[in-house]
C-alpha cells in the first residue's frame, strides 16, 4: 500500500504550500540567502503574529520586510520611528473641522493591514506604549471611541541591537506582543559575493519592481484559519509547557516565558508544520520555532549577561534538558 | 562717543562713592554693666518633699525599666541597652577607631555566618532569598522519560497488537529500531534528539533514505494520530523488518 494512500492529509494544504513556494521564489530573486528569516516571516504571517526583525545596519531587514508586505495584496503603511515621534503620530488624533464645527478623528498610519515600523527602538517608551492596545487587542481607543483594526493586521518591526547608539530598550510588555524576534545575521562569503554581483548587474532593482502580490487579504484570513485547525498531539503540548516551565525555573534567567509565549510556540509550530506540508505538529517544528519565540521574552540574570551568554544559548540548554516526546 | 561714555561712567562712580559717605552709622550709646551690690544673697533650694514625689513617678526614673512594667518590655529594654552598648565608641584615637571597625566587622560577620548556617541546615537556597524569583516547581520529567534499553520490545509489541492498539505498536517498532541503530553504533541515543537529528546521523545514504521513510510513517501514526487498521500495521511492520534486515 502506498504511503500517500495510507496517510491522506485531513487538511488540504496544497494552496498554502503553493503560495509559500511562490512567495519564497519571488523574494529569493531579490534577497540572497536568509532562508530562515523568510521562513519565519511567512510562519509569522500564517500564525497571525507580529514580527520583530533585529540586525545590524545594512543586512536588508527593511527590504525583506517590504518584500513580504508587497507579496500580500493588502493596505500597507510604514512608520519611521524617531525619538520625537508622539503616540498621536502613530494612532491618529482628533482634528477640528471648521466646516462641520466638530472634531473629526484623523486616522494615523497604524490603520493598515501590514504596518512596517522601521527602527522601532529609536522611539522612547511613551511612543512604544501607544502600540500596546493595538498589537494585542487589534483596536485603538481614542476619546472614548473604539476603532477596530481591519483583518489581517500585522506589525512588522525592524530594529538595531540595543547596544547601538540612539536606541531605547523596548518595554517587556511590548516585546511579549511580538510572536517572533528574528535575528538577521551577516551573509556568508558566498552570499555576499552573490549580493554584490546582483547589485552590479542591477538585477535586484528590476526584480524588486517585478514582485507582485501572491495572496489577497481574504486568502490570508482563510489560510490562518486552516493553520489554527491543524492537529497537535497532547504530549507535544506538554512538551511546550515543559519548555516554558523550565525557563521559569532556570537559574540563568531572571524572567521566564509567559503563558502567551507557550501559546505562541504552539501557533508558530502549527504554521511551520503547514509550510512543511503536514497537517500535524512534530517536536522538530516546536524546537525550530522556540528560539525565535522565546529570545525576546526571557531576561538573563545580570551575572549571565556579564559573562556574555546569549538568550539563544540558554534556550538551547533548556530544550536539551527535556526529553523529546516519542 | 566712547570718551563721553567713559566720562559719564566716571562721574557716576564718583557720585556713588560720595553718596556712600553720607550714610554714616550713628554712634551707639556706651554699654552699662549692672553690678549686684547685695551683700548676702539668699540661696533658694528645691522642696525635698516635692522632689521625692517626682522621683517616685515612672516618667522620672532614668536608670532602667520602670517598676511594674511587663517582662516583655523589660526584655526589649535590656536588649536595646545591650545592642547600643555594642556600638559604643572605644576611644577616639586612631587605634580606638580601628578597633571599633574590626569589632563591628567581626560582629556582623559572626551574625551573618550564624544565619547562613541556620538557613543552609534548613535546606533554604541562600542565593534565592536575594533574587526576585518565583519558587521553582518540579517538572515531572519522569512521566516522559522512557529508557529504550529496558523495554522488552517483542513482548510489548505482541501485547499492543493483541489489544488492536496499532498506533502504540508502531511507536514500539520505531523505538526498537532506534535501539538497534544505537546498539550498532550508527546513532547516539540522547533524550533531547529529534527524529530528524537521528536521520542525519546515519552516514549511509541508502539507510538514511529508508530510515526517513520509516520516520515519516511513525510521525504520521504517532504525532499525526492517524487511525490505522491491522492491514496498514502489517505493511508498516514489514517496512521496519526490511530495514532491520538490510542493516550491516
Amino acid at each position: 500500500m502506498e504511503e500517500e494512500e495510507i496517510f491522506k492529509q485531513r487538511t488540504d494544504l496544497s494552496k498554502l504550500t503553493a503560495a509559500v513556494d511562490q512567495i519564497k521564489a519571488s523574494i529569493g530573486k531579490v534577497i540572497v540567502g536568509q532562508h530562515e528569516t523568510i521562513d519565519l516571516l511567512i510562519a509569522g504571517i500564517l500564525a497571525d503574529g507580529h514580527i520583530l526583525i533585529e540586525g545590524v545596519p545594512g543586512v536588508a531587514k527593511t527590504l525583506t520586510a517590504k518584500l513580504i508586505a508587497r507579496s500580500i495584496d493588502a493596505k500597507y503603511s510604514r512608520i519611521q520611528f524617531t525619538p520625537d515621534l508622539m503616540p498621536s503620530d502613530v494612532l491618529g488624533t482628533s482634528v477640528f473641522n471648521p466646516k462641520t464645527v466638530d472634531f473629526e478623528f484623523k486616522r494615523g498610519p497604524i490603520f493598515g493591514n501590514i504596518v512596517l515600523i522601521d527602527e522601532i527602538n529609536r522611539s522612547p517608551a511613551k511612543t512604544q506604549s501607544a502600540l500596546f492596545e493595538v498589537m494585542e487587542e487589534r483596536q485603538v481607543t481614542i476619546d472614548g471611541q473604539r476603532y477596530a483594526m481591519e483583518e489581517p493586521f500585522l506589525v512588522l518591526a525592524t530594529q538595531n541591537p540595543v547596544e547601538h547608539e540612539g536606541t531605547y530598550r523596548l518595554p517587556e510588555a511590548q516585546l511579549d506582543r511580538f510572536l517572533f524576534k528574528i535575528e538577521v545575521k551577516y551573509p556568508t562569503f558566498e552570499e555576499e559575493v552573490a549580493i554584490i554581483t546582483q547589485q552590479h548587474q542591477q538585477v535586484a532593482t528590476e526584480q524588486l519592481a517585478a514582485i507582485s502580490p501572491v495572496l489577497s487579504k481574504e486568502e490570508i484570513i482563510a489560510l490562518r484559519k486552516q493553520v489554527r485547525s491543524l492537529h497537535i498531539e497532547p504530549k507535544i503540548l506538554e512538551f511546550v509547557a515543559k519548555i516554558a516551565a523550565e525557563t521559569r525555573n532556570s537559574k540563568s534567567l531572571y524572567l521566564g516565558a509567559s503563558p502567551r509565549a507557550s501559546l505562541a510556540i504552539v501557533n508558530a509550530a502549527k504554521a511551520v508544520a503547514a509550510i512543511r506540508g503536514r497537517d500535524f505538529v512534530t517536536p522538530d517544528d516546536v524546537i525550530w520555532v522556540t528560539p525565535a519565540v522565546l529570545r525576546h521574552r526571557i531576561m538573563l540574570t545580570p551575572d549571565k549577561e556579564m559573562e556574555g551568554v546569549s538568550p539563544d544559548e540558554v534556550i538551547k540548554q533548556i530544550v536539551q534538558k527535556i526529553e523529546v516526546p516519542r | 562717543m566712547r570718551r563721553i561714555f567713559y566720562l559719564v561712567l566716571l562721574i557716576l562712580s564718583v557720585n556713588l562713592a560720595l553718596g556712600s559717605d553720607v550714610k554714616k552709622v550713628a554712634p551707639k550709646a556706651p554699654l552699662v554693666v549692672k553690678i549686684d551690690t547685695a551683700q548676702h544673697p539668699s540661696i533658694r533650694s528645691f522642696d525635698k518633699e516635692t522632689l521625692r514625689k517626682y522621683s517616685k513617678q515612672r516618667e522620672f526614673n532614668y536608670e532602667g525599666p520602670a517598676t511594674g512594667t511587663s517582662w516583655w518590655v523589660y526584655f526589649w529594654d535590656r536588649f536595646w541597652n545591650w545592642f547600643m552598648h555594642l556600638f559604643n565608641v572605644r576611644g577616639l584615637g586612631i587605634l580606638g577607631i580601628i578597633w571599633n571597625i574590626i569589632w563591628l566587622l567581626l560582629l556582623f560577620g559572626g551574625v551573618a555566618a550564624i544565619v547562613y548556617f541556620i538557613l543552609k541546615a534548613s535546606g533554604v537556597d541562600v542565593q534565592d532569598i536575594f533574587k526576585r524569583k518565583s519558587k521553582a516547581t518540579a517538572v515531572p520529567y519522569s512521566e516522559f522519560f522512557e529508557d529504550i534499553n529496558h523495554i522488552d520490545f517483542d513482548t510489548e509489541i505482541e501485547n499492543a497488537v493483541a489489544k488492536h492498539n496499532y498506533r502504540f505498536a508502531v511507536r514500539l517498532l520505531y523505538l526498537k529500531c532506534l535501539k538497534q541503530l544505537s546498539d550498532a553504533g550508527m546513532i547516539t541515543w540522547e533524550i533531547d534528539k529529534t527524529n530528524t537529528q537521528y536521520i542525519y546521523e546515519l552516514k549511509d545514504q541508502g539507510q538514511r533514505t529508508a530510515f526517513s521513510s520509516l520516520t515519516r510513517q511513525f510521525e504520521f501514526v504517532w504525532y499525526g494520530e492517524f487511525i490505522i487498521d491491522n492491514q496498514v500495521y502489517l505493511s508498516i511492520a514489514g517496512a521496519f523488518r526490511n530495514f532491520n534486515q538490510q542493516k550491516p
